[in-house]
């Protein structure tokens, strides 16, 4: 990417231009929203605007969340480069956070070698998971759409069932283990807050993705296999064998984020339930980014700061959570319709004709 | 007399500034026989899809009997009495002809599907317009031939009164040719009107009896047939002179490849090819002559290792190749341009530059330790570029964003990038406009004159009889006949073979086959 072609600076700034302009549509009904249900909604708009930005510890939760959400963004987008449909990133967070627990509660992880080795355990549980629903459609046409969701149900239920029945501390009835020892939790950056390693870890793994991709000779077989699958074969690259390699690795990269789930700062432990649905949330961040992984981190920070708006405005002023919920739901849909031929031509349409030449240049649909 | 259908300086802009029509004007008399002839993205299809409602133009009007007409879908423009056949056919393959013909329009008895009035409706329909086929047998088992038919039937069932055939002649062989020609002239005579789209010339010359001709968007020309030679209507499309001539192989070299009692099973255990015996040597052209899924695309792509080999073997100088995986074979020197560019010749959207290197991932000038050279694959992609002058704004563009001629050229630089020892070739200009053509054609015989032995599928008789030095006639899934090419080898000849109407004499077919 030394040299960089006009047309690809345009393409980033179309693609900015209409992530932003979902953004704000999604606001403009975020406020409608709020208009309807608060008795206060200047306070709750202002909540859920700057909220996040409100003190230190927001803040952490903010970075937080965003580095889960580029890990989780990154995950869905290797797989989606391949053109994989694989939903198992969920799973693989479960799994890979199994993992890291165990290794912090073993007689390791009260040694420095607690993270890294908790790392390792958990990508490798996390790229095994990752391997099934692609062996699966290799070997058998397994749609992997459909068994790598079965998959996360497996082992949600599973990690919730060891935690019930032998990782919580016998007899207390909680859902939780207890907390790993001081030397297996990530250390915080900005003391006191969320803002832990797990923001490094996220955005190392942003560069070796991009460098996976872009840089190696699998990156492009897999981009390839993406493109066209037929043509991969006919140039002799083993599309198959890409491909369980692509869901493999983006199994690593969930099972890294399990890791980066139970070893950092907001939990310590392995409790049942724990990523609270936001592994999915990276399909979103994905498609937003257009599955490039240098995108995934910005589009990350944007939809990060909105999600703990929302959420802080369920927390502190009247508008039901529920609502947060509309909100996030309109964000997706809005850029789900931008995706497709009659969205993009009803986006034409709404406004005006000077978006829609540059909206439908061939080329570069996903 | 006042045109049937016209069609006044329509302009089509489509989304992302191609201009497709800029200013067309067609007027179409009823009772004749229109032909609209142009390259490649001279705008016929687009005009096409204007007239049948499935494109709106942008600028101009379009006048049915003189009044001005707008057709929102094509719904309407059939219920105008304009009826297209398309180059894809529409059909159910599971439903029977007349199910096909009568869809969306079913003759009732109360609420129930009437189907004797239905099958009664088509025979009458297929005797009437000459256009003979069975109403009862599912579309799926029919011939392409006539599953054309069951389309312009389809048509007529509508009451089209115009009836635009969209590249009709491309799937069929000569004589299946001959046979759409008589049912043409038969709905002529019965007042119906023809619009045929076409690119090649002589079928032109000898169905229409009026021509316009389209170039880079805008018609250039309307000529009556009779006035008009095929040299003068090509100068005309491509607006200069055009010669399409090839020199043949000036050497015979050593026995390349060979084919012996070769069995293709499809992946529903039919088999789509046995008993295939051939052999190729270095400096010829071999052609494939066959009607489209007799098993000659089946044979490229086993010998490509695209497709399994269910008994025989194949041999690429004298060493089996039926465990090699692609990697290895294109290693042994084996290059193929694949059938359909935009289904497997190429990604469309990955750039230029990683098209052009795909074939090449294991070769250490690109690919070190796993890692990209981006700098040598820029290089690579920017000679190819120069060399085989494709037009594109560099190798970083996609390769979606080019012509279709300009992304043959794309495969055709990358397979031939190194002199092949074997070059498979498969439809290597269709779609492609006479100045592209020329220069593939061009390539293809600087490669065979390298020493590379050519095995040549093509659904266009004349570039085999052009660029081949023998011939074998596929039928069926079996090599029915083999021919040394000479001057008085003729398409007719060949199409007797094609359609299994004539066999030739096993000693006459081992001496072509070598």
């Amino acid at each position: 990417m030394s040299t960089t072609s006009p047309s690809r600076w345009t393409a980033i700034g179309k693609e900015a231009g209409r992530a932003a302009l979902a953004l704000v549509i999604a606001l403009i009904v975020a406020l409608v929203v709020i208009l309807l249900t608060s008795t206060e909604p200047a306070k709750a708009f202002a909540t859920l605007m700057t909220g996040p930005l409100s003190s230190n510890r927001t803040i952490g939760l903010w970075i937080d969340d965003v580095a889960k959400l580029t890990l989780t963004g990154l995950a869905f987008s290797l797989v989606f480069q391949a053109r994989q449909f694989s939903m198992g990133v969920q799973g693989q967070v479960y799994m890979g956070g199994l993992f890291a627990a165990l290794v912090a509660m073993s007689p390791l992880g009260g040694t420095a070698f607690a993270i890294p080795l908790a790392m390792i355990a958990a990508m490798i549980a996390g790229a095994a998971y990752g391997i099934i629903p692609g062996y699966a459609k290799a070997k058998f046409g397994a749609s992997e759409i459909v068994s790598s969701l079965m998959l996360n149900y497996i082992a949600i239920l599973i990690v919730n069932f060891l935690v019930r029945a032998y990782l919580a501390p016998a007899g207390s009835g909680q859902l939780a283990t207890q907390k790993f020892p001081d030397a297996a939790i990530f250390p915080s950056i900005i003391p006191g807050t969320r803002f832990d390693l797990g923001i490094v870890i996220a955005l190392v793994t942003v560069v070796i993705v991009w460098f996976l991709l872009y840089r190696t000779a699998w990156g492009l077989k897999l981009r390839l296999v993406g493109h066209n699958p037929k043509f991969a074969e006919y140039s002799g690259i083993r599309a198959n064998a890409i491909m369980v390699s692509a869901m493999t690795a983006s199994g690593a990269i969930g099972g890294l984020l399990g890791a980066v789930f139970v070893e950092g700062r907001a939990f310590g432990n392995l409790s049942v339930d724990f990523d609270g649905n936001l592994a999915f949330e990276g399909i979103l961040i994905a498609i937003v980014a257009r599955s490039r992984p240098l995108a995934v981190p910005i589009v990350a920070l944007f939809y990060g700061y909105l999600r703990q708006g929302a959420q802080l405005m369920g927390l502190r002023t009247d508008v039901p959570s529920e609502m947060i919920g509309v909100v996030q739901a309109i964000i997706i849909l809005l850029v789900a319709s931008s995706f497709s031929l009659p969205g993009k031509k009803a986006l034409g349409r709404l406004f005006g004709r000077e978006r829609s030449p540059a909206a439908a240049m061939p080329g570069e649909a996903k | 007399m006042a045109p049937l259908l016209q069609a006044v300086s329509v302009g089509k802009t489509y989304p992302g500034g191609t201009v497709a029509n800029d200013g067309v004007n067609l007027s179409v008399m009823a009772g004749e026989v229109h032909a609209v002839v142009g390259e490649n993205g001279a705008g016929k299809s687009t005009l096409m899809k204007i007239l049948f409602g499935m494109e709106q133009p942008d600028r101009g009007e379009l006048l049915l009997d003189g009044k001005p007409v707008r057709f929102a879908n094509p719904r309407e423009a059939i219920d105008s009495g304009i009826g297209m056949v398309f180059q894809h056919f529409s059909l159910v393959p599971s439903f029977s002809v007349y199910e096909n013909i009568v869809l969306g329009s079913e003759p009732k008895a109360g609420i129930k599907f009437d189907r004797a009035k239905a099958i009664a409706a088509v025979r009458e329909l297929s005797e009437r317009f000459r256009l003979n086929v069975d109403p009862l047998p599912p579309v799926g088992q029919l011939p392409v031939g006539q599953q054309q038919r069951v389309e312009i039937l389809k048509a007529l069932y509508r009451d089209a009164r115009i009836l635009i055939l969209d590249e009709p002649t491309a799937v069929l062989a000569p004589q299946e040719v001959a046979e759409l020609f008589v049912a043409v002239r038969s709905l002529v005579e019965q007042g119906r009107t023809v619009i045929f789209i076409a690119h090649k010339l002589p079928e032109v010359l000898e169905i229409s009896d009026r021509i316009t001709v389209m170039r880079a968007g805008r018609t250039v020309g309307e000529v009556m047939a009779k006035d008009v030679t095929e040299q003068s209507l090509a100068t005309l499309m491509v607006g200069r002179e055009v010669a399409l001539r090839v020199d043949r192989a000036k050497r015979e070299g050593e026995l390349v490849c060979e084919v012996k009692a070769l069995k293709i099973v499809g992946e529903n255990g039919a088999t789509l090819a046995q008993d295939l015996n051939l052999k190729v040597h270095g400096g010829e052209i071999l052609g494939l002559v066959g009607v489209e899924g007799n098993g000659q695309a089946e044979l490229l792509e086993a010998v490509a290792g695209l497709r399994p080999i269910a008994d025989g073997v194949a041999y690429l100088n004298a060493e089996s190749l039926g465990r090699m995986s692609v990697l290895q074979r294109r290693a042994k020197g084996l290059a193929s341009i694949p059938e359909d560019r935009i289904a497997q010749g190429l990604a469309t959207g990955a750039s230029v530059a990683e098209n052009l290197v795909a074939t090449k991932l294991a070769d250490p000038r690109f690919v070190r330790h796993g890692l990209l050279d981006l700098k040598a694959i820029k290089a690579h992609a920017e000679k190819l570029i120069e060399q085989f002058s494709i037009r594109v704004g560099g190798p970083k563009f996609a390769v979606g964003t080019l012509s279709g001629g300009n992304m043959q050229k794309v495969v055709v630089a990358r397979e031939l990038a190194e002199q092949p020892k074997l070059l498979l070739v498969n439809q290597p200009t269709r779609g492609v406009d006479l100045g592209a053509t020329q220069f593939i054609w061009r390539s293809i015989t600087d490669a065979r004159d390298g020493g590379a032995a050519v095995l040549l599928s093509s659904a266009d008789l004349s570039e085999l009889l052009a660029l081949s030095d023998r011939l074998v006639v596929f039928y069926r899934g079996r090599i029915v006949a083999a021919f040394i090419n000479s001057e008085e080898l003729s398409a007719e000849t060949l199409g007797t073979y094609m359609l299994g109407l004539a066999q030739q004499e096993p000693e006459t077919m081992r001496a072509a086959l070598r």
